[in-house]
């Protein structure tokens, strides 16, 4: 049983401290990600871009190990997390995942509870405490561009919120634990573009602190939001891999790859 | 669909019309000692068949709630090599005949000696009778909490225990009361197991260790046995008294079921 220990290491490269390094997936037999090499670089943003069905998502569920809940899911090779690969045995999963937040594609806030409880619900389940909730709840809605829009409200259920709402309060809800890294799959792909521009807005203040891996479809957001981008692909039913991966004005308008140039100018995906 | 409101109405009508006249604010505090096929409705009452009926599925629904529901958390939750055979096994036995629970009870336990002649038997077929029901009901409540608040639970960093109790359970509360509502109204009106293991008394005995306790349905039926207008009016008095009870339980549950924030 791994005991709980913060991920800390030696041999930090102090502008890199997440990465995956000769990264397999699979799911039972299939062999979904191949060889996947990438460093997140501190404090900026990470976009992944490809076609549908090429793994983004699944490599990104990897960083934090929610990829080990699935059933039949298999992983070889490191994600590293200050220097420290987090699939080691005595490494505790749910330590990982209060370090390296999560927001999902679709609105999930806890339908029971209120903004309030949604917020510090990651406290409550996590075991942690904190000086002051209310500050907390304040300080979480912000940063999520949500406080003004609710401040008078916070008792209010969380299901009486627009979707671009309840997506934001996700982001505070995982911004309360005040993780080093937020993973986002695909945030906004089902919102309107009002909120998808809040939320890209999120995505750019929070950055500054933290580092940043969002998945997404949609390419001028990458080219909006991020630092870096990568671009995965999958060919013939073959496993998932990264083609390029460069800082995001590289990718779009000098990529060094046809098959990325192809994807970035619309002419396949 | 007319035709089905008529049909359920005119039930609901004649148990009205034909029952009420057993009914009084009295008989619900007296039994049937001393009453005969011609005693007339201003004496005696069922008082103490909504008791025995209280005792012996209160003591199934207290068992097989908890274990029902307990089954139907396991099912959901892990995925271990005998789930297909428990999942099977309660679809399965959902459609058990009442008969046959009370006979397996007779033969399993009284006729074997292992338990005497007692109340309590019919409370075991009875619990035999809900559990698959609250198993497969639970299950299905369960399975419709989306994913996607598993994972967001899990992905703060819970435990699988505190993402179930703090957030699935939560989420699925109202399914769950209803679950617990149906499994109870499976059971209530069933008469088949209380005619084989529970003697009718005309006496109010709240011992479910002893032998012998009215019920509903037995009441139902030991009046129905005589052809007297009074016998048979008691008869449906106890039928709308059953047809209430259901009732309140069911606007019981939808009150309790709201979801709360």
């Amino acid at each position: 049983m791994s005991t709980d220990v913060a991920i800390t290491g030696t041999d930090i490269d102090d502008d890199v401290h997440l990465l995956s390094k000769d990264l397999h997936v699979w799911f039972g037999e299939r062999h979904v990600l191949e060889n996947i090499n990438l460093e997140f670089p501190v404090n900026s943003v990470t976009a992944l871009i490809g076609p549908s069905g090429c793994g983004k998502s699944t490599f990104i569920r990897t960083l934090n190990r929610m990829h080990e809940l699935i059933p039949n899911a298999k992983l070889a090779g490191e994600v590293q997390f200050k220097g420290r690969n987090i699939y080691d045995t005595e490494v505790d999963p749910i330590q990982v995942r209060i370090e390296i937040g999560m927001v999902f594609q679709k609105p999930n806030p806890f339908p029971t509870m209120t903004i309030r409880g949604n917020v510090l619900s990651g406290l409550r389940l996590s075991n942690r405490r904190t000086r002051s909730e209310d500050e907390l709840v304040e300080k979480s809605l912000m940063a999520a561009s949500l406080w003004n829009e609710v401040k008078d409200r916070l008792d209010a259920p969380a299901g009486s919120l627009s979707g671009g709402q309840q997506q934001r309060l996700c982001i505070a809800r995982a911004l309360a634990l005040d993780p080093d890294v937020l993973l986002m799959d695909e945030p906004c792909s089902a919102l309107d573009p009002g909120s998808t521009l809040r939320i890209e807005e999120t995505v750019r203040d929070i950055s500054k602190s933290m580092t940043v891996v969002i998945v997404t479809h949609n390419m001028q957001q990458a080219q909006r939001v991020s630092d870096q981008t990568a671009f995965f692909l999958a060919e013939n039913n073959n496993p998932g891999f990264v083609v390029e991966a460069a800082s995001t004005n590289d990718i779009f308008r000098n990529p060094k790859d046809k098959r990325t140039e192809d994807y970035v100018s619309g002419r396949f995906g | 669909m007319g035709i089905m409101t008529a049909l359920l109405g005119s039930t609901v009508v004649s148990l009205v019309v034909r029952g009420s006249k057993a009914l009084s604010f009295h008989a619900l505090f007296q039994n049937t000692f001393s009453i005969s096929s011609v005693t007339s409705l201003d004496y005696g009452g069922l008082g103490h068949a909504v008791l025995g009926t209280l005792i012996i599925v209160g003591l199934a629904v207290i068992f097989a709630i908890p274990i029902g529901i307990a089954v139907g958390v396991f099912l959901t939750e892990t995925n271990g090599p005998f789930n297909g055979s428990i999942r099977f096994l309660s679809q399965a036995l959902t459609g058990l005949p009442s008969i046959v629970s009370g006979l397996f009870v007779f033969s399993l336990l009284y006729v074997t000696g292992l338990v005497p002649k007692a109340a309590v038997l019919g409370s075991i077929a009875l619990f035999l009778l809900m559990l698959p029901t609250v198993i497969r009901l639970s299950e299905e409540v369960l399975k419709l909490v989306p994913q996607e608040l598993r994972f967001a639970a899990l992905a703060l960093g819970a435990p699988r225990h505190k993402a179930f109790f703090q957030v699935i359970f939560p989420a699925a509360r109202s399914g769950i009361i209803t679950t617990c509502l149906l499994g109870t109204a499976r059971i209530i009106g069933e008469t088949a197991p209380l005619i084989v293991l529970v003697s009718y008394l005309p006496t109010t005995n709240v011992n479910p260790l002893s032998e012998g306790m009215a019920t509903l349905p037995t009441y139902i039926v030991t009046f129905l046995n005589y052809s007297t207008d009074f016998a048979n009016q008691r008869a449906w008095g106890g039928a709308l008294t059953l047809m209430i009870l259901v009732g309140v339980l069911f606007a019981l549950s939808r009150y309790l079921g709201r979801n709360k924030i």
